[in-house]
This record gives structure tokens, C-alpha cells and sequence, in this order.
């Protein structure tokens, strides 16, 4: 009974891994997975558990620095990060101290305010007289990992499924935001990437002199929750319900009680006594006669508004600041939708720097379609072309037919493993796929001469023997071809490394199942028995 | 039908100094053409935009008289448009501007929105990045290349036939660059991949002979002949393979495939070439000479 699985063991370890890479492309189980408010039918492209990439699915693909200089080594000399980072805004003109990043785990201090440049940072340093090793382009460790994680806040908010974010690492130590969004242009992941989507409230009050503006009443780190959008349910508009924190450390005013209290310092509650008062900001912005809240997002007022008498007065009471709630009206729903996407995700610590140091690649839907489809046509081609070589060179079919069925087998098994790591099927992808078909037909052909070669195999003995001798040159090439490709894997070079692992990928299954396996099917074809 | 025979070389009518001949005039050849192209453009290779930096852009064509809405449609002129039949489109290439890369890609997108162009791809490499790919590619190839001399070494554990691998695999590498100077063909990170394939590639059948010369019982030329038997057929069969690519994917414009095609199916030749001749010669050499040393 286990003889003759003994004696075929290699062949069923082929059927086993075919029959495993069938479970991979279509069980449901390995389905794709689901993005928030998907379900599985929308993840799964075509029929097979398949990802395409940006290639040949559409996308946009972006690569960018995030732009600032970090002097390494600072000595902080036991001052709190927040007394360096002012100190260090102190030397340099117009930059506020939220520009400024002291980061005492990693002894460094950064400067992301894209207008200084490297010479007046350095001044800067020297002024504030920390001492410091060197000044590099470039955010610290922490910058870039608050922007990977809102960047991909921003791209959860906006309802992109599949996007992703990293941080890559060229050779000279630079780093790079590498942003993935398949089935979207290039103009909207951009949009979305380069608002940094900063989001304050200012108040806009009556001098003699015009209109006076208090800035930064509120920012984005004040807020303890921001609801969702919603539509306004009297009449038009929409408003993002949100609540202030109430909390501070020690000995400081929480944010809550600061509005609160710049509020009532304004004159809100004497302004807004019925519901007709309004703000006319809008109509008069230089000269407005009462005081009114701004809403601002990148330094631009998108809305402004009055307030409601008895919130007014609750804040002028001193009330309002233990519940903090209070609603952010927009006119369109849409503006809603960006205020609370900008609250939420948060803003961008340092700009990306896309239009300058960045790479990116854009293609559209129809063009990933073309692709994934010429791209099938170019590897079926291509082994329609080995096949007929081959079938030349042999004129036996016994030869020539498992060796294509195993060639074809190995890609099968290859594009399982793809379907099962979820690794997305690009061109470079592809072409990893068809060089495995070429190297696997090289070493069926080097099976197949050295087991025919001297005359009749006459026993398992002889072919076990002769199956050894090919075998010493197939691994030795098999390790070549990956020592050769390891180099792209882990280099970034873009699309490259999917090439390398599925070139070493396909390679390894090859010297390990498929090639043993046709071993095994030429000698119950040839072994006279 | 026709019926693929390896033919039987008759190496005893040639000295090692004939043999080797052909392939060091070749790869002089190669050499020199790549030199002199450094001399003249400052680069080994005509590099693509993966390693100049600068846009790309495709341009669907939608019948009408696209061409010439493309030469009008930009206030920059374009590097390069070519067209591709098979998929109806035109790419449009341009090199990044030195004096002010900001933006260039945004431009030019808008540029051809307002001339009512569509685009289906946009590829922007900026030049700090590209040198820096350009670093990496290049220091890519060389551990490759490095990995798999140190694995040849370790395999034969003897000189000679060792380095009749390295130097074989080395002109394999030369040769096809130099081709795809005078082709015309740019070197993209598509190429790179085709140039450490070849490293892949080529070493197969070099290792095959080496095999069958010094680790099997046999004559040595009968050795030689029955490498040469199973080492061509795996050579032609991946170069039917990589022309078929090349073609088919040149038809379609599917870049990326079409140059792995052309690289690989240059470098396989230049293996016929330089395994059969150089190798071949070098491992004669070894045999009735070198090792009674």
C-alpha cells in the first residue's frame, strides 16, 4: 500500500502543491482582504483570489521626502523638548515653535517649515546654543512615522480602499513616504497628500481701527472628538458636531477654558442677543461690526459664523466649558465632509515634497485593463514559443509533453503563492513569471539529455544515478540565479523586487517539487521494466 | 518537419588562440563602443527616465490628428514621441529641466487637459531620485555579479575553470549593453533586471560544461559535444522564449517586457558565443596543459 507512494512521492508532492495553489486562486477563504464598507464580492478582482497592482489594475503610485532638516546628536542639556523647540523658533524669523520638533529620544531637533533653508537653520542651532553633531535634510524617525499614520488616516477617511503607505530607504540613507492608491488619478492623490490640512478656529472682532483677528483660538490637537458630517436639519447647510478638551497638565489653562474664555473676552454674549444677529464677516470682512468665529482650514477662512445667544452666554457664564460641545457649520456638506476628514486625520507634520524631489505614477483604469491583458497574451505567446522548441528538438511527445505540463505547472504553483501572500500582480511581476518558465524548460532539457544519454535506462538504479548527475548542475544554477536576483529584492528599486521574489520564488519551487517531479514521470516513461 | 539538431564542432581543427580570438574582439568591441559612449554623452548607456528623471506622459489616440495636437499642446518641447499602434497610444517623454523641476508633471497634466489630450499615464522621476536609482542599479549589478563569482569559486574550487565562467558571464553582461547603445535602447530598471538575469542565465550552460568536462569520466571533446547538445537547446528554447516577448510586447507597447526581451535575447547569443568559444577554449587549455603545470 505505501510502496508505491514511496516510489512517486515527488509526483504527488507536485499534484499536492497544484492541488494547494487551486485552493489559494479560488477558496474564498483567501480572498482578497476587505477595505471598511466593502464586502468580499467588490474586493475580488476577476474570478481568481488575484491582486493586480498599480500596473495593471490603475492607480497612482507616489514617492516623496518629507521636506525639513534635523541636526543630530543635540545635547538638550537637560531642558524639556518644548523649551528647545522654543528656543530654537526664538533664532528664526516668522517660524512658530509647532514647526520646530525637539525629539530627546533620538537627540535630535527638526525644523519642517519648508521656507528655511539649511544654512539658516544651522544659524539657528548655533543661536540657540545647543550643542549638535551635524545638520541633515530630511524628518526624525518619529515626524515620518506621525506622517505615515496620517496620511493613512487621510486616505481611510476619504473611502480610498486598498491604499497603502510606507517608508522606504534609498541607498544613501535618505527616506522616502511611498504612497500606494490603486483605481485613483494622479490629481486626486495628490490633492489629498499635499493639503496638510490644517484646521483652526480664529475670531474675527470690531477695533476702531477694522477688523482685529485673534488667531488660533482652536487647533486641531483641542479637540477631545469630532463627530462625522451632517446634514443641517433646518434648512440648507451642514456642521460637524465636535467637543473641546477639558483637560490640561498641571498648572496650565485647558483648551476648553481658553475658548471659553477668549469668547467672553470678545464680547460674543453681549453681540448675539436673538437669533437674528448675524456675523457679516462675509459681507464685510475689514470692517465687521460684530465678533465672529473663523473657520480656517490652510490658512484660508472657509466659513465664518456668529454664535448662537445661549451658547454665548453659557460661555460668558463660564458654563460651557465642562460639556465643551459645540457645532462647526459649513454651507455645503461637501466642506463639512473635508473639515472633519482634516480634524480627524490630523495635519501633516512636514510638507511632502512631490513636485520637487518626488516620483510618481499614474495609470489610468482602461490602461491597467490593456495591460493585464497583453501581458497574458505576451506569457501564454512565450510559452507557446518554448513548447514548439521543444516539441523540434525532441519529436517525442513523452519528452516534450510533461516537460511543457511541468513548466506550466510551476507558474500555476507560483501564481498560488501570489493569491496566497495577497502580493499584487505587476509587470515587473510577469516577467519574473515568464523568466521562471524559461529557466524551468533549461532544466527539464538538462534532466531529460542526461537521463537519455548512454543508451537504454534499463533500471532505477541507472536513472537514479544519471537523475543525481543533472541534478548537481540544476541546483548549482538554481543558486546562481538567486544569489544573482537577491541583491533587487531587498534594494529599492521600485517594481524590481517583485520581479527577484518571484524569480527566486519560482526558481526554489522549481528545484525543490516540479523538477524532481518530472524526474520522476520521464523514469516511469523510460525505465524498461 | 524540421527538426532541431545541435551540430557536432570539430574544436581540434582550431588552436585555443583562434578560439578565443573571436569573443576578445568582440567584447574589445563592446568595451569600446561603451567607452566611447561615455567619452561623447557622459554615460555608459542612453539612460532612461528612470535615470535622468523628467515626465512621461501616455496620450490616448482617439483618432483625429493627435501628433500634431501633442506638438502644440506643451509650452516645453518633448524629449521623444513615440507612438504605439497596438494600443493606441502615444508616449511622450521629457527630460527633467535643470533649471526648475517643480511641478513640471502637474504642467504638463494640465497642459494636455487643456488641449483636450487624455492622459492614461503619468511617470514623474525627479532628478535627485533618479541619480540615486542610477547608484543602486548599478551597485545592484555589481553585488550580483560579485555573489555569483564568489559561488562559481566556490563550486569548481579550481582557477582556471572558474574564471572561464566569470569572464564569460562578464562579456555576456558588456555585450548587450554595447547592443542596446547602438539600438538606441534606454536603460531602465527593466534592463537592469534583464542584465542580472543574464547572470542567471548564462551561467547555466557555462556550469553545465564545466560539469561535464571536469566532473564527469569522458574524452574531452566528447565531453564538449554532449554539453554542447543539451546547453544549446536550453539556449535557444529561452531565447524563443525572450523574442516572442520582445515582439509581442513591442506590438502592445508594454515597455518593460519588450526591453527584458531584447537584453535577454542579446545576452543569450553572446552566451552561445562566449560558452562554445571562450569557455570552451579556456577549459582545453586547462585540461592538456594547464594542469600538467
Amino acid at each position: 500500500m505505501l510502496e508505491p507512494i514511496k516510489n512517486n512521492w515527488r509526483i504527488l508532492l507536485l499534484v499536492v502543491v497544484v492541488l494547494g495553489a487551486t485552493v489559494a486562486l479560488f477558496a474564498p477563504q483567501f480572498g482578497p482582504q476587505t477595505a471598511p464598507g466593502e464586502d468580499a464580492a467588490e474586493a475580488q478582482q476577476g474570478i481568481t483570489n488575484l491582486q493586480y497592482g498599480l500596473d495593471l489594475a490603475g492607480g497612482t503610485r507616489v514617492r516623496a521626502p518629507l521636506l525639513g532638516y534635523t541636526a543630530t546628536e543635540v545635547d538638550f542639556d537637560g531642558d524639556t523638548p518644548d523649551d528647545v523647540a522654543r528656543a530654537v523658533a526664538d533664532e528664526l524669523d516668522g517660524v512658530s515653535a509647532r514647526d520646530i520638533g525637539a525629539v530627546p529620544e533620538e537627540t535630535a531637533v527638526e525644523v519642517t517649515d519648508p521656507s528655511v533653508s539649511e544654512s539658516e537653520f544651522r544659524a539657528a542651532m548655533d543661536a540657540s546654543g545647543y550643542a549638535y553633531d551635524d545638520v541633515r535634510s530630511g524628518v526624525t524617525q518619529e515626524t515620518r512615522d506621525v506622517a505615515q499614520s496620517v496620511i493613512e488616516g487621510k486616505i481611510n477617511e476619504a473611502g480610498l480602499s486598498g491604499g497603502s503607505v510606507q517608508q522606504v530607504q534609498s541607498l544613501t540613507g535618505e527616506y522616502f513616504i511611498l504612497v500606494e492608491v490603486p483605481g485613483e488619478d494622479r490629481s486626486d492623490v495628490i490633492d489629498l497628500l499635499e493639503e496638510r490640512g490644517t484646521v483652526q478656529i480664529d475670531i474675527a472682532y470690531p477695533t476702531e481701527n477694522g477688523t482685529a483677528i485673534q488667531e488660533e483660538v482652536l487647533i486641531q490637537d483641542h479637540f477631545e472628538d469630532i463627530g462625522t458630517a451632517a446634514q443641517s436639519d433646518q434648512g440648507t447647510g451642514a456642521y460637524v458636531p465636535v467637543t473641546v478638551r477639558n483637560t490640561a497638565p498641571e498648572g496650565e489653562q485647558s483648551p476648553a477654558h481658553g475658548f471659553q474664555q477668549a469668547v467672553a473676552d470678545r464680547g460674543f454674549a453681549s453681540a448675539y442677543n436673538t437669533n437674528q444677529d448675524r456675523c457679516d464677516y462675509s459681507e464685510n470682512p475689514d470692517d465687521v461690526s460684530k465678533p465672529c468665529l473663523l473657520l480656517t482650514v490652510d490658512g484660508e477662512v472657509v466659513n465664518s459664523f456668529g454664535m448662537d445667544p445661549d451658547l454665548a452666554d453659557s460661555m460668558a457664564s463660564g458654563s460651557w466649558a465642562t460639556d465643551g460641545g459645540f457645532r462647526l457649520t459649513t454651507t455645503e456638506f461637501s466642506e463639512a465632509q473635508t473639515i472633519s476628514i482634516n480634524l480627524r486625520a490630523g495635519a501633516l507634520p512636514a510638507d511632502l515634497d512631490i513636485s520637487g524631489q518626488g516620483t510618481s505614477r499614474s495609470i489610468s483604469a482602461a490602461q491597467g485593463e490593456n495591460y493585464k491583458n497583453y501581458s497574458l497574451v505576451t506569457g501564454i505567446l512565450a510559452v507557446f514559443a518554448v513548447a514548439g522548441m521543444v516539441f523540434l528538438r525532441y519529436r517525442e511527445p513523452a519528452v516534450a509533453l510533461p516537460m511543457i505540463v511541468t513548466a506550466l505547472a510551476e507558474v500555476y504553483a507560483l501564481l498560488g503563492f501570489a493569491a496566497l501572500l495577497s502580493y499584487p500582480l505587476e509587470l515587473a511581476v510577469i516577467a519574473g513569471f515568464i523568466a521562471v518558465v524559461g529557466t524551468g524548460v533549461d532544466d527539464l532539457v538538462i534532466i531529460a539529455d542526461e537521463v537519455m544519454s548512454e543508451g537504454e535506462v534499463n533500471s532505477k538504479k541507472v536513472f537514479d544515478s544519471r537523475f543525481r548527475r543533472a541534478f548537481w548542475v540544476i541546483g548549482a544554477a538554481a543558486a546562481t540565479t538567486i544569489i544573482a536576483m537577491s541583491p533587487l529584492m531587498v534594494l529599492s528599486l521600485g517594481d524590481l523586487s517583485g520581479f527577484a521574489i518571484f524569480t527566486i520564488l519560482g526558481v526554489l519551487i522549481g528545484v525543490l517539487i516540479t523538477r524532481p517531479a518530472y524526474g520522476d514521470i520521464l523514469r516511469r516513461l523510460l525505465t524498461v521494466r | 518537419m524540421v527538426a532541431i539538431e545541435v551540430p557536432e564542432v570539430n574544436y581540434t581543427e582550431y588552436s585555443n588562440r583562434q578560439l578565443v580570438a573571436v569573443p576578445l574582439a568582440v567584447l574589445v568591441l563592446a568595451l569600446a563602443i561603451i567607452g566611447g559612449w561615455y567619452l561623447v554623452t557622459g554615460a555608459p548607456a542612453n539612460l532612461g527616465l528612470e535615470f535622468t528623471g523628467g515626465v512621461e506622459l501616455r496620450i490616448a489616440d482617439d483618432g483625429g490628428d493627435v501628433e500634431q495636437q501633442i506638438e502644440t499642446a506643451f509650452d516645453r518641447e518633448p524629449d521623444a514621441v513615440r507612438s504605439i499602434p497596438a494600443d493606441d497610444v502615444y508616449v511622450v517623454t521629457f527630460r527633467a529641466a535643470d533649471e526648475d523641476p517643480e511641478g513640471l508633471a502637474n504642467d504638463l497634466s494640465a497642459q494636455a487637459d487643456a488641449a483636450g489630450l487624455s492622459t492614461s499615464a503619468i511617470d514623474q522621476v525627479s532628478p535627485s531620485f533618479a541619480a540615486d536609482t542610477a547608484r543602486t542599479a548599478i551597485f545592484g549589478v555589481a553585488l550580483a555579479f560579485l555573489g555569483m563569482s564568489v559561488l562559481v569559486f566556490a563550486l569548481f574550487r579550481t582557477f582556471v575553470p572558474s574564471i572561464a565562467v566569470v569572464a564569460s558571464a562578464f562579456s555576456d553582461l558588456v555585450i548587450p549593453v554595447a547592443v542596446m547603445n547602438l539600438l538606441g535602447i534606454q536603460m531602465t530598471l527593466g534592463t537592469i533586471a534583464a542584465l542580472l538575469m543574464i547572470i542567471g542565465y548564462s551561467v547555466d550552460s557555462d556550469i553545465l560544461l564545466n560539469n561535464s568536462v571536469l566532473r564527469r569520466t569522458g574524452e574531452f571533446y566528447e565531453s564538449v559535444s554532449r554539453a554542447m547538445r543539451t546547453g544549446v537547446t536550453m539556449t535557444l528554447t529561452s531565447m524563443a522564449a525572450m523574442i516572442v516577448m520582445a515582439i509581442v510586447a513591442a506590438l502592445f507597447g508594454v515597455d518593460l517586457l519588450r526591453n527584458i526581451g531584447i537584453i535577454l535575447s542579446v545576452g543569450l547569443c553572446a552566451d552561445l558565443m562566449n560558452t562554445y568559444l571562450l569557455n570552451v577554449s579556456l577549459l582545453r587549455w586547462y585540461k592538456f596543459e594547464g594542469v600538467k603545470r
